[in-house]
Formats: structure tokens, sequence, C-alpha cells
């Protein structure tokens, strides 16, 4: 993806818009992405789906036998059917022969009745309960999935996103948005399967007693319908923007919570406080709007939906009061309306109405759904900007030459940041690459991390184009020291050994004698084990960066990276950390960025950078000798005396 | 840092301290009174209609279908209901059916239900779908609007509920970050990032769970169960078992509740911590991608992410489950009770004394009852989840924060100087970093803070705008001591400098304003200029009004540097206090930015820490840190001049060897 093309996705990041029109399309395209999330757990769903039909399926049959057994023959007294008799485990010769049931007979039954139930009810219930835990499992395995997916993602993009983006934003994403893919089988396949289901059973039942009430019920459909298609626009755009803002103030909290130490220094927590304050309003009016308009979605469908009920029971109750017969098409059995099937009907048309319902509430929790799916897909799109070529080879172990080649680099269309760079580094060589801030040193060490690619020229190690090798391979052959010197919250050692999580001891302390950290780490309360606090901040700067340097040390890499290693140190510290890494670092290839020029006096190779271009380049002795702007600064810096010579003076010559 | 800034896992609070806790909350929402009172109204008002329901099924079941006139049922009804019939008596059965339909509907339309059935009846709500995660939860929580009405009644009702629960929420999340805001600056060194955040926007939310829970349903549940039993009693008088069964509920409802308490008071912290630490890990894999990117560490970022997801995934599991056995331990009791009455009213009906629209009645009303006797009786079990949320918030409300003494003044910008007397200074683990040091700064001076690395340079800096105490040992500004004044008009006078600088994702002119709202253009121009951060400002696309990105990591470490520098400067201070200002400039930028500070140290005291040579070598004084303590002081010269001594050796390493 160039620049322009990343810039312009970036844009639309979040802003959904056009997509919001479409909404059938859009569920569909988020069900076919999610399929391949659902295929690694296919078997525990298939397992989950035959546990819950053979629990309903057990419920059905008993149902019915149980509710007509209870209804009509214990309270009404009519006698059972035989099947009944013998499913209840009564004798069909006393139950099922003649017209009625004494009552004491009614009570056996009820007896009965109640028996069954009770024991089905404790025999399926934990049962249900287990299936119910199962698919909490199940859905959070399948959250955890995209989670991690999506820190993959976000851990692939490279500068120019995370430069644009805001952590609060992708934390929303991984955290909350991802969340609604454990609804999506729910929301988006079994309910409205399962309601459609049973509306339709429902209609059918209902068709069996009288047809024009079955068509009354089925011109339901319609308003709902209409309803539906009516709110859901405003619903999706009410959604997304629910969740814009709520990011939003994840991103409000997480900014000044970083940033505290400034925020304090000036004063500024009046100010953060009110950004807060109107950021949660936002949020709060955005949720507001959203649920608001869903509640009223709610109403209206029961507004339909009861008006239904109600219309259709007074034409059934009618009807039965008359006794008139049932306009079925080809009904069996009863030929008459009358009290036990006015109920049946009742609780039939009730039953179809409600899923109805159901279907189409969930209808509009789906919109919520996929728009929080919608936006984790606009993340898992992006396109790194780097990306592993198909066939690439591993490192070359020898890694005897690094060289740059015509290698330009811009971040930004019209500002370059490196121009016609040429060199070559041989192992067992320090090359020293200085020059003023922003003169493009750590774009250098960047692009050979391939963190970018360059716009124009190659780098190749022992002539392999970067491009060709495999990332990982690349990446874990070169260590770096960077120039801000990130630590974690977690041990000391585990900071050493962060790139290297098997090392041993052993190791984590030669490393941290390299570093010159090994007499701090000792003296502090824990030793090795001492854990730092967030970002590192119990230690010094000049200890973080020794820190730094030994976690680069213990990688053992044969290209070690060290940017402004030293920044901090005081110049006992530095010497004695730059003699040992030079002696450790004997037959590597070292790069050091630095603009101290008491650092590098003993390089191998020192390169001058200016506005992104190699201007000069030679041993220490050699570029002294040309006298230019290397000793222009070896001046600046270097004086014994106080220094005559001016500052002007200086840059004119350079 | 104390005892009391521990880390931020802590204590269940036990079963007392959880009624504290409630106790508290109901305090903490005593404000919005009123709104509850009205939300009180509401509910008792929508529950009115609830009574009248069995009613209309029951009239069309005798008159209508079984043809029964209207006087002539088996049990006379109820007074108003008698009193509506009254019209329709001796009417045919098609009136009636129309009146009683009409009726329906009319409450349908405002109350949203036609009949007792599950599909006449519905409740208004606008909870959405969640996640099976607890931060995925809360967002209904925080959000709550509910009504046990539908139509439009229950439209009101919940518009009316969802405002008030956001009103709650946003006032005590706010109170919240205020207060985590005010924390010393030594406690953030341990809290982390995600699970503050965590606490903000996911535990704040039980504040309404707790108090609707407290305060609703026991009225709500109450009214409603007596109600029920006392139409019960004035229609089947003579039948105690059912408000028997009503009672044995609430029985069974406190009997559970109590064994599983504080099991799943503890389970919740569990979650809510693990799901905060699920956060923080994420917060921090995300702030320190671009070092694992270069580090190479991607699968190491992500397996300890998910570890920690996944952890938090099980303590919510662990949590359903807890939930399902409570449930099975109070089902068998329940079923047993529910068993009893279900068989008891049938008998009644096989004998003849009730009708079968009896039947149907009398269990309707029992279940409700029963549902609101184990909803009563339960409610201290309820309160367990969203006493934990408490818990977490109030821990982090009730941490120390740099809270103002009484009878504190605002402070005289300085005049002339700011003297540290004899600080004392040790961190919360035992580690001294300051032994008994004595600074003097003067206006009109450059003062050089040197030493090794690990000295105590910076946390002897960070006494000046009070970001710590010192154990023992005073602070003066021009003879007055710093406690006696406000920090906010003493940080106003003091600009700090830090080693790492912190911009913000804003425009370039933002992140300068931050020090001073109003600056004019002018101003912070001449402050950027003086910080040498000009030309490259007005060399970025848009100039002053370039956004930086997040960090500000668009521009190069000595860019940022003196954009730090530049906001410090446009403050215009009386004391400036740079902490490494030079190390990421290289040899000419650092000239320019000496040169600089010996111009602004004119009118006013600066202090440099740094290690640099070229740095302090101009300097008026400059003090040798050495462990904490300060073992030479005065200006290049003069310490140069002393035989052995520790700030020569220091100079001694850094100058070149002979070429």
């Amino acid at each position: 993806m160039t620049p322009a093309e990343s810039s312009a996705a970036l844009a639309a990041l979040g802003r959904g818009g056009a997509r919001d029109r479409l909404s059938f399309a859009l569920a569909r395209l988020l069900l076919r992405r999610c399929l391949s999330l659902l295929r690694p757990i296919r078997r525990h769903l298939l397992l989950f789906f035959a546990g819950f039909s053979a629990l309903a399926l057990a419920f059905v049959p008993l149902g019915i036998l149980l509710y007509d057994a209870f209804w009509t023959r214990a309270l009404q007294g009519n006698s059972l059917l035989e099947l009944e008799a013998s499913l209840l485990g009564l004798d069909p010769a006393v139950f099922a022969a003649g017209p009625a049931l004494t009552p004491s007979e009614r009570q056996q039954v009820l007896a009965r009745v109640i028996a069954v139930g009770l024991g089905f009810g404790l025999v399926a219930t934990p049962l249900a309960l287990a299936l119910y835990y199962y698919q909490v499992w199940i859905l959070q395995r399948l959250n955890q999935v995209l989670r991690v997916q999506i820190l993959e993602r976000l851990q692939q993009l490279s500068l120019r996103f995370h430069a644009d983006s805001k952590i609060g934003d992708a934390l929303f994403r991984t955290l909350q948005d991802s969340a609604m893919v454990t609804q999506l089988i729910e929301v988006l396949i079994l309910v409205p399967l399962a309601a459609l289901g049973r509306f339709a059973f429902g209609l059918l039942v209902v068709a069996a007693f009288d047809w024009r009430i079955a068509l009354g019920l089925f011109a339901l459909m319609p308003p709902l319908v209409g309803i539906a298609t009516l709110f859901g626009r405003p619903l999706r755009v009410g959604f997304r923007h629910a969740r814009e803002t709520n990011a939003e103030l994840t991103s409000r909290i997480q900014e000044t919570l970083a940033g505290i130490r400034v925020i304090k220094a000036y004063g500024a927590e009046g100010f953060e406080q009110r950004r807060f304050e109107a950021a949660s309003s936002g949020a709060f009016a955005a949720a507001f709007d959203a649920r608001a308009r869903f509640g009223l979605l709610t109403i209206a469908l029961f507004w339909v939906t009861a008006a239904g009920v109600v219309l259709g029971t007074a034409a059934a109750a009618l009807l039965a009061s008359r006794g008139e017969p049932l306009h079925a098409f080809g009904a069996v059995g009863v030929a008459a309306w009358s009290l036990g099937l006015f109920n049946y009907f009742k609780l039939r048309l009730g039953d179809g109405s409600s899923s109805l319902r159901r279907a189409f509430r969930t209808w509009g929790a789906a919109q919520d759904v996929t728009i929080g799916l919608d936006r984790v897909f606009e993340l898992l799109d992006l396109e790194p900007e780097v990306k592993q070529a198909p066939g690439a080879i591993p490192l070359p172990p020898l890694e005897r030459v690094v060289r740059f080649e015509g290698v330009q680099f811009r971040y930004q269309p019209d500002r370059p940041a490196l121009e016609g760079v040429d060199f070559e580094a041989r192992a067992g060589s320090v090359v020293a690459i200085i020059g003023p801030t922003g003169s493009g040193k750590s774009t250098l060490m960047s692009l050979l991390l391939r963190l970018f690619d360059p716009g124009a020229g190659r780098i190749t190690i022992d002539g392999v184009d970067l491009r060709q090798l495999q990332l990982d391979s690349l990446r874990s052959g070169i260590a770096v020291a960077l120039q801000e010197n990130l630590l974690f919250g977690a041990s000391v050692r585990d900071n050493i050994r962060f790139a290297v999580p098997g090392a041993s001891d052993d190791a984590v302390r030669a490393a941290a004698h390299v570093a010159a950290a090994d007499d701090f780490i000792a003296a502090l309360p824990e030793g090795y084990d001492t854990l730092l606090g967030e970002r590192g901040t119990k230690l010094s700067t000049g200890q973080r960066q020794r820190l730094s340097i030994a976690r680069a040390v213990l990688k053992d890499a044969r290209i070690l990276i060290l940017d402004e290693p030293t920044a901090a140190l005081d110049a006992e510290t530095e010497l004695r950390v730059l003699e040992r890494v030079a002696a450790w670092g004997r037959g590597r290839l070292i790069f050091l960025i630095t603009h101290r020029l008491s650092t590098i006096r003993h390089a191998d190779l020192i390169l001058v950078l200016r506005e992104g271009r190699i201007v000069e380049s030679g041993t220490h002795a050699q570029l002294l000798a040309r006298g230019s702007v290397y000793a222009g600064l070896a001046r600046q810096e270097g004086a014994a005396k106080p220094s005559d010579a001016s500052l002007a003076a200086a840059m004119d010559r350079a | 840092m104390t005892a009391a800034t521990a880390p931020a896992i802590h204590a269940d609070p036990g079963g007392l301290g959880t009624l504290r806790l409630l106790v508290r909350a109901l305090r903490y929402v005593a404000p919005f009174r009123r709104r509850f009172a009205q939300k009180l109204a509401l509910l008792l008002a929508s529950m009115l209609p609830l009574l009248v329901l069995p009613w209309p099924a029951k009239i069309v079941l005798d008159h209508v279908i079984e043809g029964i006139p209207i006087g002539a049922q088996a049990r006379p009804y109820p007074t108003p209901v008698a009193a509506l019939l009254d019209g329709l008596v001796g009417q045919e059965p098609v009136w009636i059916l129309l009146a009683v339909v009409g009726f329906q509907l009319a409450l349908v339309a405002l109350f949203g239900a036609a009949g007792s059935g599950s599909s006449e009846r519905d409740s208004a709500d606008a909870y959405l779908s969640s996640g099976q995660d607890q931060a995925t939860r809360t967002d209904n929580e925080a959000n709550a609007g509910f009504s046990v009405t539908s139509g439009l009644l229950g439209l009101f009702d919940l518009r009316f509920t969802i405002r008030l629960t956001q009103a709650v929420n946003h006032h005590y999340r706010g109170r919240l970050f205020e207060r985590i805001q005010a924390l010393p600056l030594a406690t953030f060194d341990d809290q982390r990032i995600g699970d503050a955040v965590f606490r903000v926007l996911y535990d704040t939310p039980a504040i309404t769970s707790a108090v609707y829970r407290i305060l609703l349903t026991p009225v709500a549940a109450g009214a409603f169960a007596l109600a029920v039993v006392a139409t019960l009693r004035s229609l089947y008088g003579d039948h105690p078992v059912l408000w028997q069964a009503g009672a044995a509920l609430l029985g069974i409802g406190f009997a559970v509740a109590l064994p599983f308490a504080g099991m799943l008071r503890r389970r919740s912290l569990a979650a809510r911590g693990a799901s905060a630490a699920a956060t923080s890990s994420l917060e921090e894999g995300l702030a320190n991608v671009l070092a694992v990117q270069g580090l190479g560490a991607e699968s190491h970022a992500r397996g300890h992410f998910d570890r920690a997801s996944w952890g938090s995934f099980q303590s919510h599991r662990a949590l359903v489950g807890l939930g399902m056995i409570i449930f099975l331990a109070a089902l068998g009791p329940a079923l047993w009770v529910a068993t009893r009455v279900f068989g008891y009213v049938a008998g009644l009906v096989i004998e003849g004394e009730l009708s079968r629209g009896d039947f149907l009645l009398l269990f309707t009303y029992y279940l409700m009852l029963a549902f609101a006797c184990v909803e009563l009786g339960s409610l201290w079990l309820r309160v367990q989840e969203a006493a934990a949320g408490l818990s977490r918030v109030f821990f982090l409300m009730d941490l120390p924060s740099e809270q103002e003494a009484p009878g504190v003044a605002t402070l005289a910008p300085l005049a002339s100087e700011v003297r540290i007397e004899d600080a004392h200074f040790a961190f919360a683990d035992g580690t001294r970093a300051l032994r008994g040091v004595s600074l003097a700064l003067r206006v009109g001076e450059v003062t050089a803070l040197v030493g090794p690395a690990g000295a105590g340079k910076t946390t002897l800096a960070y006494l000046l705008p009070r970001f710590l105490e010192p154990q023992a040992g005073r602070v003066h500004f021009d003879g007055v001591d710093v406690r006696t004044a406000t920090r906010a008009s003493l940080r106003a006078q003091v600009s700090f400098v830090f080693q790492e600088t912190a911009l913000f994702d804003a425009t370039v002119e933002e992140n300068l304003r931050l020090a001073k709202p109003g600056a004019s253009e002018t101003e912070l121009r001449r402050a950027a200029r003086n910080a040498g951060a000009d030309e490259f400002i007005r060399a970025l696309p848009e100039g002053y009004r370039t956004p930086l990105g997040r960090s500000g990591g668009k521009l190069s470490g000595g860019q940022r540097q003196r954009l730090a520098i530049a906001r410090a400067l446009l403050r215009d201070p009386r004391v400036l206090i740079l902490d490494e200002p030079t190390s990421a400039l290289d040899a000419e930028t650092e000239q320019r930015l000496v040169e600089a500070l010996r111009e602004a140290s004119r009118e006013r005291a600066v202090l440099v820490i740094a290690h640099r040579l070229s740095t302090v070598r101009h300097a008026d004084r400059i003090a040798f840190l050495e462990a904490g303590r300060i073992i030479e002081s005065g200006s290049h010269d003069e310490l140069m001049a002393r035989p052995g001594g520790a700030y020569r050796r220091f100079v001694e390493l850094q100058r070149p060897d002979a070429d």
C-alpha cells in the first residue's frame, strides 16, 4: 500500500458511512468473514448443536403430553388417551376406558404429571446448564482468537499507522468491538432461525384451527418488516456513533494517564478534566440516542404483535362461544371449538407472535453486532506496508557484508528522509553514523530492520535483497538498543530476556555485565527480580539505557544496532560500556548511531549524515584530515579549552 | 510511596465491608435522590396495571366462551372490576368481547400489556448484546434502561431511566478521573494505565447497579408481593398455602444468599482484576508497539496478551459457573414449594372448588409472587458483583492524593532564591535516594547538577515542584516553605522539562499551549526560537498547525526535546528545570540551547541536570551529586582547581585523548 493509500484507508477508518446503507448485504459479508473464524471450533459447534437439539426434541413431545394430561384430563376430567396412559405409566384399562375420570383418578393423574414433570426437570436442568457453560466456553474461544488476530495485525502495521492512530481506539476495537463476535451465531443465525421456525409452526397450528385467523397472524409480517426497515439505518448510524464516541473516551483517558507527568508539571489537570467530561458526556449522549431508538423499536414491535394477539384471541373466543366447527383444512380430531382447544390455540398464537417479535427485536440488536464487527474488520483489512514475499528465504548465516545501494525513502511524499544513500559495512567492524538530529540516522536503521521498504534502491545482506528474506528471520538476526528505552512493567530479568525468553540466568548476567549494568542491578532491592514500574520508571535513564543494551546483547545477533546508546550516561560509564561492547562485539557488525563524537573516534567507518544524505565517510583520521563537516563538529564538541571558533565560523566551513 | 500506594490487587472487603461500601454508594448518589424518587414512583405506577391483567382472560373464558352470565360466575369479582362490568350485565357475549378487546387495546397502547400471558405482556429495555468478558458487559450497566411496562408509559420510563443511570455514572466516573489525576506522581509508577482505564470505564457502572438493586428492587418487589397477597386474600382468602409459599421462597432466597455471597463477590473481584490485567497488557503492548517491532518480539508480546486475555475469560467463566451452582442450590427447594402449590391448586379444581379459569388466575398470581419473593430474598446475593466494582473504585479514590493542607496560601513569584535544606528522601521499597542534600538556586544564575547515573539528580529536582515530598528537610522559596503554599501556585512558576519528553497527539501549537493556554502566536514563536525549535517547526508541512501524531512520533528525538523546552519557556517560569536537555542534541544545537539558557537565566533561576561537560561548563554554579549527597560545588574553574576532585575527574574522562 502506498503512503497515499494508507492515509486514505486511515481516514476512512471508523467512518462507515456508505456501508451503513446496506444491511443484509453487510450482514452477509460479515458472516462470510466470520466463517473462517468458526472453522477451528466447528467440532465444538457441532457437538453443542447436537446436545441442544437432543434436549429440545426431548422436550417437545413431553411438553405436549404433560400439557394435555394436565389441562384436559386432570383438571377437566376427560379420560386419558391410551397412548397417554401408557406413557405416564398408568393402567389404560382404568384411565383410558370410559368418558370421564373420577376425582381420585384425576388426583392420580395429577400426581403422575407432577412426578414426570419434576423428574424430567431435575434431569434436564443440569444438562441444560452444562450445555450453556459449554456454549460460553465456545464463544470465549472465538473471541480470544479474534482478539489475538487484531493484535497481530496491529503489530504488523508500521509507524505511519501508529503515529496517526490512537491507542484508545485500538483498545476499544480489540476488546469491545471484537466481543460482538460472540453474539454472531446467536444473533445472526440461531435466534432468527429458531424464532422464525416457531412462528411458522404457530402459523400452521393456527391455520389448522381457522385459516382466517392464520391469515391475520401472517398479516402481522408486513407492518413489522416496515418498522424494521424504518429503524434499520438510524439504528446502525446510532450504534456506530456510540461506539466511536466511547472509543474516543477510552483514548482520552489513556492519553491523559500516559502523559500525567507533564500534565501535573503544567498544572493542566483542570483542563484535562474538562476534556474528559466533555468526552464522557458525548459518549453518553450517543449511547442514549442509540438505545432510546432501540427501545422505541421494541415497543413499536410489541404494539403490532400484541394487537394481533388480542384480535386473534378475540376472534377465536367468538368462534368458541358459538361452538362453531373448526375451519380447518384436512382437520383431524375434534370438530368444534372447546375450552381446551381454545387455550391451546391461544398458546400457539401467542407463542407465534412472540417469536416473530423476538426475531425482529434480535434483528435490531444485530445491527449493533454488525457495526461492532465491521469496525473490527476495518482494522484487520489494513494492509501492512511490509509484507513477506512468498518464497522468502531465511537470513544467510554468515552475514559478511551489508550494503545500501542508492536507497531513498520518504515518510511523506513531499519530505525525503533519505536520498541516495550508498555504503558498505563489513562484519567485524564498527560503523558509526553521525549527524544532526533529524538527519535520517534512525530512519537508516529502520530500513535495515525492514520496518519500512525503501522507495528506491535496495539494501542487501551478503548480496540478498532484504525483501527476499523472511521477516522474522531477518529481525532475529539483528539486535537493537533504541533511543527510547522502552521497558516493561516486569522484572529486570524479564526485561533483559524480552526477545530471548528462554535465556539462562548466566546469559542474562553476562549480557548485563557487557552493558555495565550488573553493578547497579546487584544494588537493587531484589536484584534481577526487582519489578520495574510501568514503562520501567523506577530506574534512572542511564540505567534504563544500559538495560536496553543488555537486552540487545543477550540476543547474540551478528548485527547490532545501538541508537544513541550512551546519551544519558556520564563519561566514565560510557567508556566502560563502549569498551565492553566493543570487546564483546568483535567479529560482529555494530552500527552505532550518535551525535557525540567522543564515542566514535575508534570506529572503522564513520558516515556523516546531513538532511538525509551521506556527505562524508571515512575513519576519524581521514575525516579530520579532510577538514570539513566532521572536523567542524569535532571542533565544536571536543574542545579542551573554551572554544574560540564561533559557531558561525564552524557552520561556514560546513 | 507508602504502603497505601501498593499495587492494585486488593483484598476482599468482607461482608461487613460490603455493607459499608453499599451505604457509601447510597450516600454518594444522594444528590440524585429526587430523580430516584421519581423513578420509584414511575415503577409503582407501572405496576398497577399488572394487577388488572389476568382479568380480561378470565372474563373471556367464563362469560364469552362458556357463556356464564355476568354475576353468575363461581366467585365474585373485586369491586373495581365488578364496577366496570356493571355496564355489561345482560349483554350478548359479542359485546362483552368487544368491550374487553377495546380495553385490552387501550392497555397495550398505554402500558404495553393486554393480559398476563408472556405474549400479551412486555417490558421495555434497551439492553444490547454483550460479550463473555467482564469489560464487555458493563456497557449495558452504564446505560441501563428498563421499565416494567411497555407502551407509552414504558417508553417514557425507559428514557427517564437511561438518563438517570447516565447522569449518575457520568458524575461518578468524572470524580474518579479527578482523583486519579490528583494522585502523587510516585503512585503512577506502580499503577498500570490499562487498569486505571478499566476502573474508570468498567468498574464505575457498578454504582447504579448497586443502587438500583438496593433502592428499587425491595420497594418494587415488596410492594408487588404485598399487592398480590392482598388480592389473593380478598378473593381466595381461605387458602393460606399461597402466600405461605411466597414467604417460603423469600426464606429460600435468603438462605441461598448467605453462604454464596462472599464467594460471588470474590469471584467477581477476580474477574474484574483479570479483565483489567488484559486491558493493561494490551495497552502496554500497543504503547510500545514500535519497540516491539524493532526488537522482533511480536510473538512474545502477543503471547503475553494471549495469556492475560484467556485468563480474563476463564475468570468470567468461573463466575458463570458459580452462578449456575447457586441457581441449582436454590432450585431444589423452590421447585418443591412450587410443586406443592401446583398440586394444591389443581386439587381444588379437581374437587370442584375452583374453575379452570380460576386455576389460571391463581397460578399466574402465584408465579408473579414467587418471582418477586425470590428477587427480594436474594437481594444480598445480587449486589455482590456490584460491590466488587464499588470496592475497586473506592479503593482508587481513597488513595492519598495531593491534597492541599488547610490554610495554604498562594506562593508569591520567586524574587531571589530557592533553597533546599538538608533533604532526605527514600522510596517506598527502602532505596535511599537523598541523604541530606542542600542546594541553593538563585535568580539570575544557571546551576548545574552533575553526577553519575543513579546519584539522585532527578529525585532532587522533583522536590522543587513538589512531585515528591522529602521525608526530612525543607524547600524554601524566598524563605517561604513550599508546604505552606498551594501546589497550583508553586507549579505555575516552575517549568520542568522531563528527560523523556511527553508530547501529545495534537498539533504543535496545542502542545505548546498546554503550558499557557492563552498564548499568542508571537509568544509561541518567541519561545520556539529561544529553544531552537522555530526553524524545524516552520519546515513542517503545516508549520505550527502540524499534527504530531501519537507521542510526537513524527519528530526526531532532538526535535521533540527542543519542542518540550520551547513549551517550558513559553510559560515564563521563575524556575526552569531541565533534566538532561541536551542528551539527544548534536553539538551545535546544544551550544545554541546553552546560550539560550544563559539568556533565560537573567530573569529566573535555572537548574540543569546533565552529564555533558559542554552543557555544564558555563554554569554559574555546579553541584556534584554522588550517592545522594552533594560532595562538591562551585564554578567550573573553582572545581577544576581542586586536585583529585570528583568534578575534575568527571571532566577529564570526557576530554578526548590528545590527538
